[in-house]
């Protein structure tokens, strides 16, 4: 493609842009009967982060007949050209436009992303709205975001409800078939939403309160499931895993081999969708994962293998996988990473294994500052434990720890701020008791604003008022002035639409597109996030973001999000947030008893552990 | 250890790669070619890969030469079989030599580069007057492109002594323009600056951008005669 050759040396790193990474797949496009573009709402560094990605490339082009290429959103700078050469949204394979695909397939990892799919379709001359689509391509969309699809009810197509790898091919299936019989749009999206897991928006009507708030969401046509049941993997340790990746040509935000190790987290911290919504906890055999570490290292010739999951220390043969990767490939300078830490002694024994070849950094997510407060989200860490766990890290000569907070949880007040702070010292203490070098210790604190998620125990409460934030974060500020503390936070306005997305309703649509028709674009980039363009668009659709972010919902009002089902039964939630409100725990199901969250007898499965 | 010298081609989407998205791409060949790279010592172990002169991203490059220092001694061919079938669309490894351990980096070796720039022209001309055009430009008395100081000011520099030749042609309403420049860590002049200055002072004019390659790179101090940086 000439006009490319003459926009890319103008533009910041063109490597997003080019192409040709090593296993990237290029089938031949009039061999393929079905032609996916799977596209991430964000850079290529952030996109080529993603394990999902990844695994779906690898499924769909293993098929005969079927191809899938990738397509990241472009930094304005490089839309401007391309909008400038009259260049449509190409993908990386092929280069050719988005619109030329049978299936365009969005992930939904952060709301903040939103936008962006305007901004791709736009880019890719495809009309924004559902409804105004009737050919190619199908505009689809899953991934965490899609536990509440409302928001994006008007644009997207169809969602697929869990983990799209199990999903895919009976998809394609249904879609091949319906061509074949030479199917409308609306005939082959009947016909599909009879599939489990897959959310057709435009069969179903949203219902308001009287008092204009967010109500539930019901089937307007027959034939329509009146809750659409999550995809899940039943077998992780045989599900299909991509051992030969793309290695991305210029540096993603994870520039490592990203080895899923287990998925799900039982520890139910109620804050925390992601526990709520992957479970049940399903472990990769051992064998499995050492496997797939040695093709791994062979495929991509990275570095660095990152055993990922909610929660790697939690991983049964954790130990035992670890130093066997070590033993085999750190002579070829192959390091191993985890991504957080469990705040205790075995962490740290951990640690010391993993740094055998690069030392990398020790995050711990302790998420608030009181073992009141703790008790309340259900994260199990004491201060004993986290002081302990600190004083041993810097002992083996670790000198800069991370710890992640929240603010704003349920039931905060000021003594829990200055417990984060508290903490922070008694890190830095325990790192000078221990003889880290004094110019070099470093304790980073990193406090996110809570945000209430759908299908969480949280899912009823309220956010934290912006202002109210902001005083949050100046107080927390003021007591963590000393050298040696670093303290990050996060932007409340961003976290208030955030917020507002993260339970809206199928009327933000139009909230969507008058903000990307007002310019917003990358919003989850504090460069480009733009309050008062956020504001304007809510205030011209005459709605009010704070109805969605600070609503306080009773257990019994009907959800926009209650039509989709994560397999986790309501009562466990109202349960789970009644204990919260009492200080009590819940222990977690994969060491002890059952605790009743539905989801297994609800979907038939088990949880599954690897032997030690 | 042994060290090897790797002479290879950038091209295609190769073009787009950074200094250091290079490094990292013959590091991940390496590896994926089964190859025992060598590590420095340390905390954060980098394995010993150097290049000769950075390359400007979108430029692609004949003759480029690479470092690489390997755990084991093995036959420079089979280096070069196994890392061609690694390399990533656009990189093709075209020799591999063994050389001393001890040799110089080969970024203190480097003195000039040559270069081809190819483009559309606005509107015809041939190949005389062009290089009419050539011989204006190559005889005044300094030639002065603006750069920045470390300070980050502005400054004049006479490009002048760096520019050892250059020669075009036109073939319809495509230009051609070559150029054999200093190169390496002392007096380096960009291909780009040539070109810019080109156009400015003879009222040259192209539709498209140039498209710009490195024909190859040569050592200091031969004189006049073009040595590789073998």
């Amino acid at each position: 493609m000439e006009i490319l050759d003459q926009i890319l040396p103008a533009v910041q790193k063109p490597a997003r842009y080019a192409g040709g990474e090593w296993n990237s797949v290029r089938k031949d496009w009039d061999g393929a009967d079905v032609r996916l573009a799977f596209a991430y709402p964000d850079v290529y560094e952030v996109g080529m982060s993603h394990l999902g990605l990844h695994i779906l490339y690898s499924i769909v082009n293993a098929r005969p007949g079927a191809l899938m290429e990738r397509v990241f959103a472009p930094w304005p700078d490089m839309a401007e050209k391309m909008k400038g050469h009259g260049l449509p949204l190409f993908t990386l394979e092929s280069r050719r436009p988005v619109k030329d695909f049978d299936i365009l397939a969005f992930t939904l990892q952060y709301e903040m992303s939103f936008s962006n799919i305007l901004y791709m379709l736009d880019l890719a001359g495809i009309p924004l709205e559902s409804r105004r689509r009737e050919g190619r391509p199908l505009v689809i969309a899953g991934g965490p975001c899609a536990f509440n699809p409302e928001p994006l009810a008007e644009i997207i197509d169809l969602f697929v409800i869990g983990e799209g790898e199990e999903a895919i091919d009976e998809f394609l299936d249904v879609f091949l078939d319906g061509r074949k019989r030479g199917l409308t749009k609306k005939e082959f999206l009947l016909e599909v939403s009879g599939v489990r897991g897959v959310y057709v928006p435009s069969f179903y009507r949203p219902c308001l309160r009287e008092d204009g708030s967010p109500g539930g969401v019901e089937p307007v046509l027959n034939g329509a499931p009146r809750r659409v049941i999550k995809r899940l993997v039943g077998d992780l340790d045989q599900a299909p895993f991509p051992v030969k990746p793309v290695v991305p040509s210029t540096e993603a935000v994870h520039d490592r081999i990203m080895l899923e190790v287990f998925r799900g987290c039982t520890r139910g911290c109620r804050f925390c969708q992601a526990g709520m919504i992957y479970r049940p906890v399903r472990e990769r055999k051992a064998e499995t994962v050492l496997r797939q570490a040695d093709e791994l290292v062979r495929n991509t010739g990275c570095d660095e293998i990152s055993l990922t999951s909610l929660s790697t220390s939690d991983y049964t043969p954790v130990r035992r996988v670890v130093s066997s990767i070590l033993d085999k490939h750190a002579c070829r300078g192959v390091g191993v990473s985890l991504p957080s830490l469990r705040a205790d002694g075995f962490s740290i024994e951990l640690a010391k294994e993993v740094q055998r070849v690069r030392r990398s950094s020790l995050t711990f997510a302790p998420e608030a500052g009181t073992q009141r407060l703790r008790d309340v989200i259900n994260k199990g860490v004491t201060e004993e434990d986290l002081i302990e766990t600190a004083e041993a890290a810097f002992k083996e000569g670790w000198h800069s720890l991370k710890l992640y907070f929240m603010i704003g949880l349920p039931t905060e007040t000021d003594d829990d701020l200055d417990g984060i702070a508290a903490l922070a010292r008694k890190v830095l203490e325990a790192g000078r008791r221990a003889g880290a070098q004094r110019g070099r210790l470093k304790v980073t604190v990193s406090a996110s604003s809570f945000v209430p998620k759908a299908h969480t125990p949280f899912q009823w409460e309220s956010q934290a008022g912006m202002e109210e934030l902001k005083r949050k974060q100046a107080y927390l500020s003021g007591r963590l002035k000393e050298r040696g503390i670093v303290f990050n936070y996060h932007d409340p306005g961003l976290s208030f639409i955030e917020a507002a997305f993260a339970r809206g309703d199928r009327r933000l649509n139009g909230v969507l597109i008058r903000a990307f028709e007002s310019g917003c674009k990358f919003d989850g980039w504090t460069e480009h996030f733009d309050l008062s363009r956020w504001l304007e668009a809510f205030r011209s659709a005459g709605l009010d973001p704070g109805m969605y972010a600070y609503r306080r919902y009773c257990y019994d009002d009907v959800l926009p999000w209650d039509h989709i089902d994560a397999g986790v039964s309501k009562e466990f939630l109202v349960n789970e947030h009644r204990l919260a409100m009492a200080g009590v725990t819940t222990g977690d199901c994969r060491t002890g008893s059952c605790r009743g969250c539905g989801l297994c007898s609800a979907l038939e499965v088990r949880p599954v552990c690897a032997g030690r | 250890m042994s060290k090897y010298r790797i002479m290879y081609a950038k091209a295609g989407p190769a073009r787009y790669l950074s200094h250091l998205d290079l490094l990292r791409a013959f590091e991940r060949a390496a590896r994926r070619a089964g190859l025992p790279l060598a590590f420095t010592r340390g905390y954060n172990p980098h394995p010993k890969i150097s290049f000769a002169a950075p390359l400007g991203v979108g430029t692609a490059g004949e003759r480029e030469f690479a470092d690489l220092e390997l755990a084991a001694d093995i036959l420079p061919e089979r280096v070069a079989g196994d890392l061609s079938g690694a390399m990533p669309e656009g990189l093709r490894v075209i020799e591999v030599r063994k050389v001393p351990e001890q040799s110089p980096p080969l970024m203190s070796a480097v003195g000039r580069a040559t270069y081809r720039a190819v483009a559309k022209l606005k509107q015809p001309a041939d190949s005389d007057w062009l290089a009419g055009r050539i011989k204006d430009f190559l005889s005044l008395p300094e030639i002065l492109v603006e750069r920045k100081n470390k300070a980050g000011e502005k400054k004049l520099f006479d490009i002048k002594p760096g520019i050892f030749s250059v020669s075009g042609r036109i073939d319809g309403d495509i230009i051609v323009v070559e150029a054999e420049l200093k190169a390496g860590s002392s007096g380096n002049v960009r291909f780009e600056e040539v070109l810019s200055s080109l156009e400015k002072n003879t009222g040259l004019s192209v539709l498209s951008r140039f498209s710009l390659c490195r024909t190859g790179l040569y050592r200091a101090g031969d004189g006049d005669k073009k040595k590789l940086m073998w």
